[in-house]
Formats: C-alpha cells, sequence, structure tokens
C-alpha cells in the first residue's frame, strides 16, 4: 500500500506556484464550464442578450454610433471589456474577502488564487469579445483593425483596474463588513453609465466629458476604439493616467490586504 | 523540516484582542508521531490553519522545507462538482505527483468504484470522507498533518485505514492535533501540551498528558 510519488522537495518556488496556478486554472476552467450542458455558450449568452437590447434601442431611436462605426461593433467594443472589468472585480473582492478552503492546501497561498481567477476571467472574457466581433464581421459588419497592440494594451489595463479595485473593496470590507453591501452598486451603476458604453467622449459637452474623464476605463475603451476602427480616433485618452491610476489601486490594495489580514474571523 | 519560529497570532480588534499563540517557536521532530494536546478553545484548529499555511501568522514564521499534507481528511478543499477523479487530479497536480497513481490508490484505498468518476456532490457523507482520507493517503508526504479524526467507514474501512495509517508512521511523520488523550496514545511517539498560547513539549506520553489534566481540572495551573 505505497503512496504515489510527491516531486522533490529541492524545487524552486517559482516552479511550485506554476505548477499551482496551472492546476487552479484548470481547476476552475472544467468546475465553470465543464460538466454544464449549457457551458461556455452561457459565457456568450449574457453579453449577447444585455447588448441586443441596447443595439435594438438605438436604432428605433433612430441613432447611429460615431465615425461611421457599425452600431453592434461600437457596442461590443465598449460592453465586453466593461463586462470583464465588472466580472473581475466582483469575483477578486470576494476572493480577497473570504475565507478560501482551498488554502488548506500548503502551497496554495492567497495570490495563486487571485492570479488564477484574474487569468480565467480575461481568458474568457477575451474569448468571448473575439467570438462576438468575428462573428459580427461574418455578418457583414466588415471593419479592419487598426492596432491590434492597442486593444491589448485596453484590456490589460481593465484587467490591472479590475483586479485592483477588487483588491482594495475586498481588503476593506474584510474589516468593515457595510462596504461589501455598498460597493456593488456603488461602483456597478456610476461605472457603467460614465465609462463611455453609450457614448464617446467627443459626444460629450465639454464640461461633462471633463468630469467623466476622471473614469480611468473610459480611457480604455476609447483605447479600444481608437485602436480597432480605423475610422474611429479618440483625442481624449491619458495612458499616463490610466497607468497610474492602476498601480496606485493594485498597491493601496495589496497594502489594504497586509493590513487587515489578521482581522479576518 | 516543519518548524515555527517566533510565530504569534491574536483574533479580535480593540479590547477584544485574544492572543491565541504567542511567540511559538519549535522544530516539529522528523519521523515522529507528535501529538498536540489541547483544550478546548486552547487554538488547536488556529495551530493547524497556521501549520497548514491557511492562516498567516501576525508575527514571525513557519518553515516548510518538507513534503507537508493538508489536514488529512478535510474535505472542504474539494470541488462538489467536479468528480473524485478530476479532485484527485487536481491534488496531484498541485503536488507535483503522477495522476495515474493518486488515482489509482484514491479508488484503492476508499473502494468508490464507479462513483470515482460522479460528481462529489452525489457522494454520502461516508464516501465523501473515505474519499478525502483516501486521497490524503494516496500520496507520500514527509508530515501528515491530522485534525482530530482519524477515523471513518465502518469496522472493516477503519481496520484498513489504521493499517495503512501504522505503516506511514514508520517511514514518516505525523503532526496530530487532539483534544483526546486516547487518540494521542494510540498514534503518537511524543506530545506537546497547547496552552495559554505557549506549545509546551513532552519526550514521554505520560508526563504530557499529567500536565494535560492538570490544566483541565485545575486551572490555576499555567
Amino acid at each position: 500500500m505505497a503512496a504515489a510519488n510527491v516531486s522533490k522537495i529541492s524545487e524552486s518556488a517559482f516552479t511550485v506556484q506554476l505548477r499551482v496556478l496551472h492546476a487552479l486554472i484548470l481547476r476552475e476552467l472544467k468546475s465553470r464550464y465543464g460538466n454544464r450542458r449549457l457551458g461556455f455558450a452561457w459565457a456568450l449568452i449574457e453579453p449577447l442578450m444585455f447588448m441586443s437590447v441596447f443595439v435594438v434601442g438605438f436604432q428605433l431611436i433612430g441613432r447611429g454610433a460615431p465615425s461611421g462605426i457599425p452600431v453592434p461593433l461600437f457596442f461590443v467594443a465598449g460592453f465586453s471589456p466593461f463586462f470583464m472589468f465588472r466580472d473581475l472585480f466582483s469575483e477578486i473582492s470576494q476572493g480577497t474577502r473570504g475565507q478560501q478552503s482551498l488554502l488548506m492546501f500548503p502551497q496554495v497561498t492567497r495570490m495563486d488564487l487571485l492570479v488564477s481567477k484574474v487569468i480565467v476571467n480575461a481568458l474568457v472574457s477575451i474569448s468571448v469579445f473575439i467570438i462576438l466581433v468575428l462573428g459580427l464581421y461574418f455578418f457583414g459588419f466588415s471593419f479592419r483593425v487598426e492596432d491590434p497592440l492597442g486593444v491589448m494594451i485596453g484590456f490589460g489595463l481593465m484587467i490591472v483596474l479590475g483586479f485592483g479595485l477588487g483588491l482594495v473593496l475586498g481588503a476593506i470590507s474584510i474589516r468593515y463588513e457595510f462596504v461589501r453591501s455598498i460597493s456593488e452598486p456603488l461602483m456597478g451603476r456610476p461605472l457603467f453609465l460614465t465609462s463611455g458604453l453609450f457614448f464617446t467622449a467627443s459626444m460629450l459637452p465639454p464640461f461633462a466629458r471633463d468630469i467623466a474623464l476622471y473614469n480611468p476605463l473610459l480611457h480604455c475603451i476609447e483605447l479600444i476604439r481608437s485602436s480597432l476602427f480605423v475610422s474611429f480616433d479618440s483625442r481624449y485618452i491619458d495612458l499616463g493616467y490610466v497607468c497610474m491610476f492602476a498601480l496606485i489601486l493594485v498597491s493601496f490594495g495589496l497594502m489594504l490586504l497586509g493590513v487587515f489580514e489578521r482581522q479576518r474571523k | 523540516m516543519i518548524a515555527l519560529e517566533n510565530v504569534s497570532k491574536s483574533y479580535g480588534v480593540g479590547d477584544n484582542v485574544h492572543q491565541v499563540l504567542n511567540n511559538i517557536t519549535f522544530q516539529f521532530p522528523y519521523r515522529k508521531s507528535v501529538g498536540v494536546l489541547g483544550a478546548n478553545g486552547a487554538g488547536k484548529s488556529t495551530l493547524i490553519r497556521i501549520i497548514g499555511g491557511a492562516d498567516k501568522p501576525d508575527k514571525g514564521r513557519v518553515i516548510r522545507t518538507s513534503r507537508l499534507s493538508w489536514p488529512m481528511g478535510y474535505a472542504g478543499g474539494f470541488q462538489a462538482t467536479l468528480t473524485g477523479r478530476e479532485n484527485a487530479r487536481f491534488v496531484a497536480r498541485i503536488y507535483g505527483a503522477s495522476f495515474e497513481d493518486v488515482e489509482k490508490k484514491t479508488n484503492e484505498f476508499a473502494e468508490l468504484g464507479q462513483y470515482f468518476d460522479r460528481p462529489l456532490s452525489s457522494y454520502s457523507a461516508g464516501m465523501k470522507s473515505r474519499f478525502a482520507m483516501s486521497l490524503s493517503y494516496a500520496l507520500d508526504f514527509d508530515y501528515y498533518l491530522v485534525d482530530e479524526a482519524l477515523e471513518t467507514g465502518d469496522a472493516r474501512l477503519k481496520e484498513k485505514f489504521r493499517q495503512i495509517f501504522k505503516q506511514r508512521r514508520q517511514t514518516s511523520s505525523v503532526i496530530l492535533v487532539s483534544h483526546n488523550e486516547q487518540t494521542i496514545r494510540k498514534n503518537c511517539d511524543v506530545a506537546t501540551v497547547l496552552h495559554n498560547g505557549q506549545l509546551q513539549y513532552y519526550d514521554n506520553l505520560d508526563d504530557a498528558f499529567m500536565m494535560y489534566r492538570k490544566i483541565l481540572f485545575n486551572k490555576s495551573v499555567a
């Protein structure tokens, strides 16, 4: 009745961490999409339904998207990254706040759990985005991607922002429970309305634009649309501001997590 | 090596701070089965969580250079929507062990039959604990971390697990945390007593039990 050999202890911490991340990612993907009949299709259906409502609404009131971007593409380029941000934010704040039974495995750390969540969510959201864009392309909404790198940077920054904000609010709600119940509606609604899902910065009146541009998500979505569509170019993107914002969120979040760690019940 | 170095842990805030572990330094002996005796509320669970890395100490550090198990038989880390096999693979993956070995051993110990390929959510309580225990035994650890219960299943399975445990005791180290003298007497070579945030080591089990009884029945002894 011998036991299976466990890998050698002399491995570097880095190898162990990669192995743990690999295992966590597979586990997460499997338990989300593996055994359900609809599986991955559901990840497509939700944003699809949401966006159709707005596309149809825009058609009904006879409004088009700016700069000759086809309306459905305009929405996909805004909603997809925004949903990714929203899902990341809520998963990370839960993962930061909660007791995690997986931590019972000695080599699994909380950071491993958070990082694997970021990777899985980003992977799924980006796949959904690509499928939607390709789908629209084949339905005749043709466009030429102007700058793939810009699209990636836009998504990348939104991933870091979602991670950072989730970390900050998750850590605070370890100690101050009420933050949990106000954070989602508070962050969700204002951000939903000011991130440029329904407009571009240039469509806003100057005073509203000045305020909206404090929202780093608006910069990211402007960047994604500018990079995606040849016919559209935003003059309002300030990447330095977004990077600064993201950096501050993440470092502040990590610091708070350290402070509130011992107050976990 | 599994060791605690100046480990402190407290819970609560403000006036309500409860110091559970107070500056503990202790190296768990190699190839011995160490019992950790503690009364209710002495901080046994906290100690287990700190050793296993589920909680971080406020001060000090835990050195884990040996292959350490998760608390044996603990099923909380498994995913109910995944099958026994998939959960076994997850564990094999994080420990860098071979899938085949781990799957084979787990099924051999747990005797789950076709249930091995069904989601954990379809298991009965007994099957789940059998599965969890078997998976802990399917891997070869330097240190087995045990929280209270070692026993699971009917008389025959109990005997089977007892045999496996006896065998493992000869080649590996055990850290067994319990409030029960009998459990410690049956399964341990040496013991420590957890009291007032301190871990006191005894080479001789009887000395440990004497101290433990004093603590239980006479609160004035520290």
